[in-house]
């Protein structure tokens, strides 16, 4: 009987259910879609590597200290390659140097050939062997001054073997002209995220890196009648007497390697997920009012039941019912957009340079359980507000219009709603400010801002009226009558303008945070720029800040344009027992060229002295000549002396700064991440950039800019994060709209009588156009001006809990903060056109006597 | 059609000529108005009467302009209704018509004053404030004005709807069993209402009842069967309707 129920009312609603449906279906796809994208780049990769490294036994390499900051394994001297290759368990044993961001073919006009965000490896490559990733596609391995690359790249700067190309590399005073000898694929994949590589012959490579007579490691191939632990224990024995030096299985590098791929797709993974919640959790306040509006509609035939006897539950049954088949409905196609969805995102990021190889969907159980789980729970969780205040339908309410569910009490609204609020509040600040572990604080922080937007939500519908009056005024005052019935509409069911708001508060929110951080990272950004940096050139990386040999230094610093150029490295030490991030920076230039701003002490700190930030100075209670005991990378550990202390730890992102003269012989690798120069006396800066480019013309990966230059690629990288949760968070923006439209749509619907009312009495289709107008705009300025205030709040909490060292300043987005309202009035008038259209045309006599 | 409109003449403020209405086609046809004919005069009150079905709503709903006849013509002061196009048709609703349904007359999110105003303000124009009081004071609203519909009575808010419909001095107005939601006692303030409006205050209704003693208020009652007009008597008392809708078997 109830079922029946449910089956009719579903089959005379289903018009009404379709944008709710639409708005769960995009969440629940998404949800999925970044499941199976993530699913089935990880088996790609893994049967990549698994190929890749199918005919290694065991591999040598240097240990790996907590302490490296390298991406570059330990280097380690090329003799021992004897050692092991004499061993009569193994057959094979190939040396290789590798390097990753630092050698790259160069184009004509001398800049490096690179794809936008994925890496570009250089390695050694003695051709097809049992032991080698890569495979021949066309041509020879390299020899001499050659170079095989990938197919990816190949195509994408049009490079054929034979082509003479030249190549950089930090060993070199110049470019190295080389041929292209081959094609190679890694594995059998063409494409690997779009990533670039060359190889060389170990020689070549030596010279490219500057690093004669050192190579990183030693893959073997062994006598196949031994065991893998009896290899391993043959090289182990041969290698004894290098105690930095390790050996490891070809299964275990396979799994390190995957590894390390499953990091960066589950990094993606959860990042496409967090906005797939988000999504969901925008469309929870949709079905939400959908149900809510259905029920206040069939309040009447609600009523019927109740007073023919139907129980309270009863009827909470038929709604909770009805929103569980459109829970699995929804699953369903989810998990069908779930597919489009992945393709989409592969297409973007090919779009974007990151193109992934083809492989099949992996469609896991666990995708499908939890696509049907949260489909399901986020529509039956949402459907239990309305379910339950159905149970409070009175018999009357079939007798009599108006008679409407006994609503819960202000005063019990204002506890439960401040509760939530309170608690989710307490969880963001939790997150923002504990002293927990990563992933807890994440827990919480994501937790904090549900509650919060939650119990906002409640709390809104306590000032929806009020709020949403005041917002109509200035449009009732200029348009009159239409902008009147409009507020008075927005205002009349505080609940559902509350609910319509929400949805598009969450989304607005979010972007306003995120603003107020990226805003603020700007204004810190400008701030150390102006205060710390009185360099009047730029020196690094400029596609991935990534570290480049410290010789580019030594070429600049041997200009006569050039006054002074100070270094800045990037270090992992070992402080009194804790690992801490450290800073190597030219001291001798003290504040010359970048001011850490010396409050007391010197720079001079040589070989045995270190400068530390004021406040971690005041914590460990360090003052001037008190030592400390530091452990480096290359595991030298000595005494040092504090010489001076520091009041701006925003400039290197650091609280301890070593002489980078004595640093360099500390790291794996003598590069720098950063550098600022100053231009001699009497040189004009243009003459001392172009000095200083021609120098370095043989790093085209580094970009040598002025100050202005230097500020707006900054501004970029910042718009280009932004624009990126932009995108993402647009989907949200959409989901909102959609329930904008929603709720509209369905309110005109619950309002026909009222429509053909105002019809009958000579009421034009323009005047009811714009007066379902007006109603959408001031509920979409509404959750604009709830979204903003609410975004605003977290952005600022948010900035205040980063430490300074990252962001120091406070910065307002306030035009934004007007556009997003415009924006929400924007998109309020747009999701009205089809639900006024829809009341513009509808028959007056129809809509007059609809029940 | 037009030499016919100019016959009407000054005395007949809205007339019906040949006025058929067709619900439907084929097997599903209904004849709910068959080619009738009505005239309706300047001040006077008439009653529509005659059994469930015979077309009476079609009648006032076609009428005033709210839905189209099918064939013939209905004429409201010199304008012949199948002239206008829909927009001309809403705005002859607005400004020379007033209507009272049988329920939900009133928009609930405006007082009772800003309901009886609507039309006035949908047209921009200034409301005639001594009519306005003189409207208000004869419905007997006066301390009700700033109440919502819901915070008053089912005949408060049929008075309201009235007053609506009065506020605008139309031409004529249409009322489909106004008093038919409600119990006999608020029901006869209403038709003293209306009659107080027609006799004072010059006004043109045409009610739709089924009830004797409503008909009796009116100046005039037509009976209609089957979508004609098929007797009309003057100054009617209840007795005389009794007697007369037993006769038609109703
Ligand atoms: N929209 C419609 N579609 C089809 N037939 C209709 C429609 N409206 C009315 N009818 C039919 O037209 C005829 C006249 O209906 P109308 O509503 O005018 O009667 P009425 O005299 O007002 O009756 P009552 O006294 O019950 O209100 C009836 O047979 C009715 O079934
Ligand atoms: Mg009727």
């Amino acid at each position: 009987m109830i079922l029946k129920l449910v089956r009719r009312n579903i089959a005379a609603t289903k018009g009404r259910l379709l944008l709710m449906l639409l708005s769960i279906v995009l969440g629940v796809s998404f949800v999925s879609g970044s499941f199976l994208l993530a699913d089935s780049l990880r088996s790609i990769f893994s049967q990549i590597t698994e190929t890749a490294f199918a005919g290694v036994d065991a591999q040598v390499r240097g240990v790996e200290d907590e302490l490296a900051t390298s991406f570059e394994p330990l280097r380690f001297p090329d003799d021992v390659v004897d050692q092991v290759a004499s061993l009569p368990e193994i057959e094979l044993a190939e040396p290789s140097l590798t390097a990753v961001f630092q050698v790259f073919t160069v184009a004509e006009d001398g800049s490096n050939n690179r794809p936008q965000g994925p890496p570009v490896f250089a390695g050694s490559w003695a051709g097809e062997s049992e032991v080698s990733a890569f495979n021949l596609r066309e041509g020879t391995a390299p020899q001499g001054a050659e170079v095989a690359i990938d197919s990816t790249q190949a195509e994408t700067h049009e490079l054929a073997v034979g082509d003479q190309i030249r190549v950089s590399g930090p060993g070199l005073e110049d470019f190295l002209p080389v041929t292209v000898s081959g094609i190679v694929t890694f594995g059998e994949t063409e494409a690997l995220g779009g990533a670039y590589f060359n190889l060389f012959e170990l020689e070549t490579m030596q010279q490219l890196m500057g690093a004669e007579g050192l190579i990183d490691g030693i893959l073997l191939n062994g006598d196949d009648a031994l065991s893998n632990a009896q290899l391993l224990a043959a090289v182990e024995a041969a290698i004894g007497d290098h105690p930095d030096l390790e050996v490891v299985s070809g299964t275990t590098l396979a799994d390190e390697q995957s590894g390390d791929f499953n990091e960066i797709i589950d990094i993606l993974g959860y990042v496409l997920l967090g906005f797939a919640l988000v999504v969901l959790f925008v469309s929870i306040f949709i079905i939400y009012n959908t149900f809510a509006i259905l029920i206040s509609q069939r309040i009447r035939q609600f009523g019927l039941l109740r007073s023919i006897g139907m129980t309270g539950s009863q009827l909470s049954r038929i709604v909770l019912i009805e929103a569980l088949i459109i829970g699995v409905i929804a699953s369903i196609l989810g998990l069908v957009g779930g597919i489009g969805i992945s393709w989409l995102l592969k297409q973007l990021f090919a779009a974007g340079g990151g193109e992934f190889p083809d492989g099949p969907l992996i469609f896991k159980p666990r995708t499908i359980l939890i696509v049907f789980g949260l489909g399901i729970g986020v529509t039956v969780g949402s459907a239990l507000l309305p379910a339950f205040a159905s149970q409070r339908i009175p018999a009357l309410a079939a007798l009599r219009d108006g008679a409407a569910a006994r609503q819960s009490s202000r005063s019990r609204r204002i506890l439960i709603g401040g509760l939530v609020t309170a608690a989710g509040a307490a969880l963001l600040l939790l997150g923002l400010f504990g002293s927990v572990d990563t992933t807890p604080r994440l827990a919480s922080l994501g937790f904090g801002a549900i509650l919060l937007f939650i119990g906002v939500a409640a709390l809104s519908v306590l000032f929806a009226s009020a709020v949403t009056r005041a917002i109509g005024r200035p449009i009732e005052a200029v348009t009159g009558l239409t902008g009147r019935l409009g507020r008075d509409n927005a205002s009349r069911n505080p609940q559902r303008t509350a609910a319509t708001a929400t949805a598009l508060m969450i989304g607005l929110a979010l972007i306003t945070g995120v603003l107020v951080l990226t805003e603020s990272l700007r204004s810190s950004f400008d701030k150390i720029l102006d205060e710390a940096v009185a360099a009047d050139l730029f020196v690094y990386d400029d596609n991935q800040q990534f570290p480049f040999a410290s010789t580019a230094l030594d070429r600049l610093g041997a200009l006569p344009e050039i006054a002074d150029v100070a270094g800045v490295s990037d270090l992992r030490v070992e402080i009194d027992g804790g690992v801490e991030s450290a800073s190597g920076f030219d001291v001798v230039t003290e504040n010359r060229v970048l001011d850490p701003k010396l409050t007391e002490g010197t720079y001079a700190a040589g070989s045995d002295g270190v400068l530390v930030f004021r406040d971690t100075a005041e914590e460990r209670g360090l003052t001037l000549g008190d030592q400390v005991t530091v452990r480096f990378e290359d595991d030298f550990t000595g005494e040092f002396s504090i010489v001076g202390i520091f009041d701006d730890n925003a400039l290197f992102g650091t609280d301890w700064i070593f002489d980078r003269a004595f640093t360099a012989q500390r790291q794996n690798q003598d590069a720098v991440l950063f550098a600022g120069a100053t231009i001699a006396d009497g040189i004009d800066i243009a003459q001392g950039q172009a000095a200083a480019e021609t120098a370095v013309a043989s790093f085209p990966q580094l970009a040598i800019e002025n100050n202005a230059e230097f500020k707006e690629t900054q501004e970029g990288q910042i718009n280009s994060i932004l624009y990126l949760v932009f995108g993402l968070l647009a989907l949200c923006i959409i989901v909102a709209f959609i329930g904008i439209v929603n709720t509209m749509a369905l309110s005109i619907l619950e309002r026909t009588r009222e429509i053909g009312l105002l019809r009958a009495v000579g009421t034009s289709r323009r005047q009811l156009r714009s007066m379902v107008r007006w109603e959408a705009m001031i509920v979409g300025v509404f959750g604009a001006l709830l979204g903003v205030v609410l975004g605003l709040v977290i952005g600022i909490a948010a900035v205040t809990a980063i430490p300074d060292s990252f962001i120091s300043e406070v910065s307002i987005p306030w035009v934004w903060a007007i556009i997003f309202m415009i924006i929400g009035g924007l998109l309020g008038m747009l999701a009205a056109f089809f639900p006024a259209n829809r009341a513009a045309n509808m028959n007056v006599l129809d809509a007059i006597s609809a029940t | 059609m037009m030499t016919e409109a100019t016959q009407v003449g000054g005395a007949v403020i809205a007339a019906a000529r040949t006025v058929t209405k067709i619900y439907g086609s084929g097997e599903t046809e209904v004849r709910a108005l068959n080619g009738l004919n009505a005239d309706f005069r300047r001040g006077q009150f008439t009653a529509v009467m005659g059994p469930s079905g015979s077309g009476k709503s079609t009648l006032m709903h076609v009428m005033a302009g709210l839905d189209r006849a099918t064939s013939g013509e209905v004429i409201i002061g010199e304008t012949l209704l199948s002239t206008l196009n829909e927009k001309q048709l809403t705005l002859l609703r607005r400004d020379r018509i007033g209507f009272v349904f049988q329920a939900y007359n009133l928009v609930p999110t405006l007082s009772a004053e800003e309901n009886m105003v609507l039309p006035l303000q949908l047209a921009g124009r200034k409301r005639d404030q001594a009519w306005f009081d003189q409207v208000v004071g004869a419905v007997g609203l006066g301390d009700r004005l700033t109440h919502r519909p819901n915070e008053l009575s089912g005949g408060q808010q049929q008075r309201v709807a009235v007053a609506r419909a009065l506020v605008g001095q139309p031409d004529i107005i249409f009322a489909d069993e106004p008093t038919g939601n409600l119990d006999s006692r608020t029901g006869h303030e209403i038709l003293d209402f209306l009659q107080t409006a027609v006799r004072q205050l010059d006004q043109t209704i045409v009610m739709v009842t089924h009830d004797p003693i409503s008909a009796s208020y009116t100046d005039r009652a037509i009976f209609l069967t089957d979508g004609e007009i098929t007797s009309e008597m003057g100054s009617p008392n209840a007795d005389e309707i009794y007697n007369h809708m037993r006769s038609l078997g109703a």
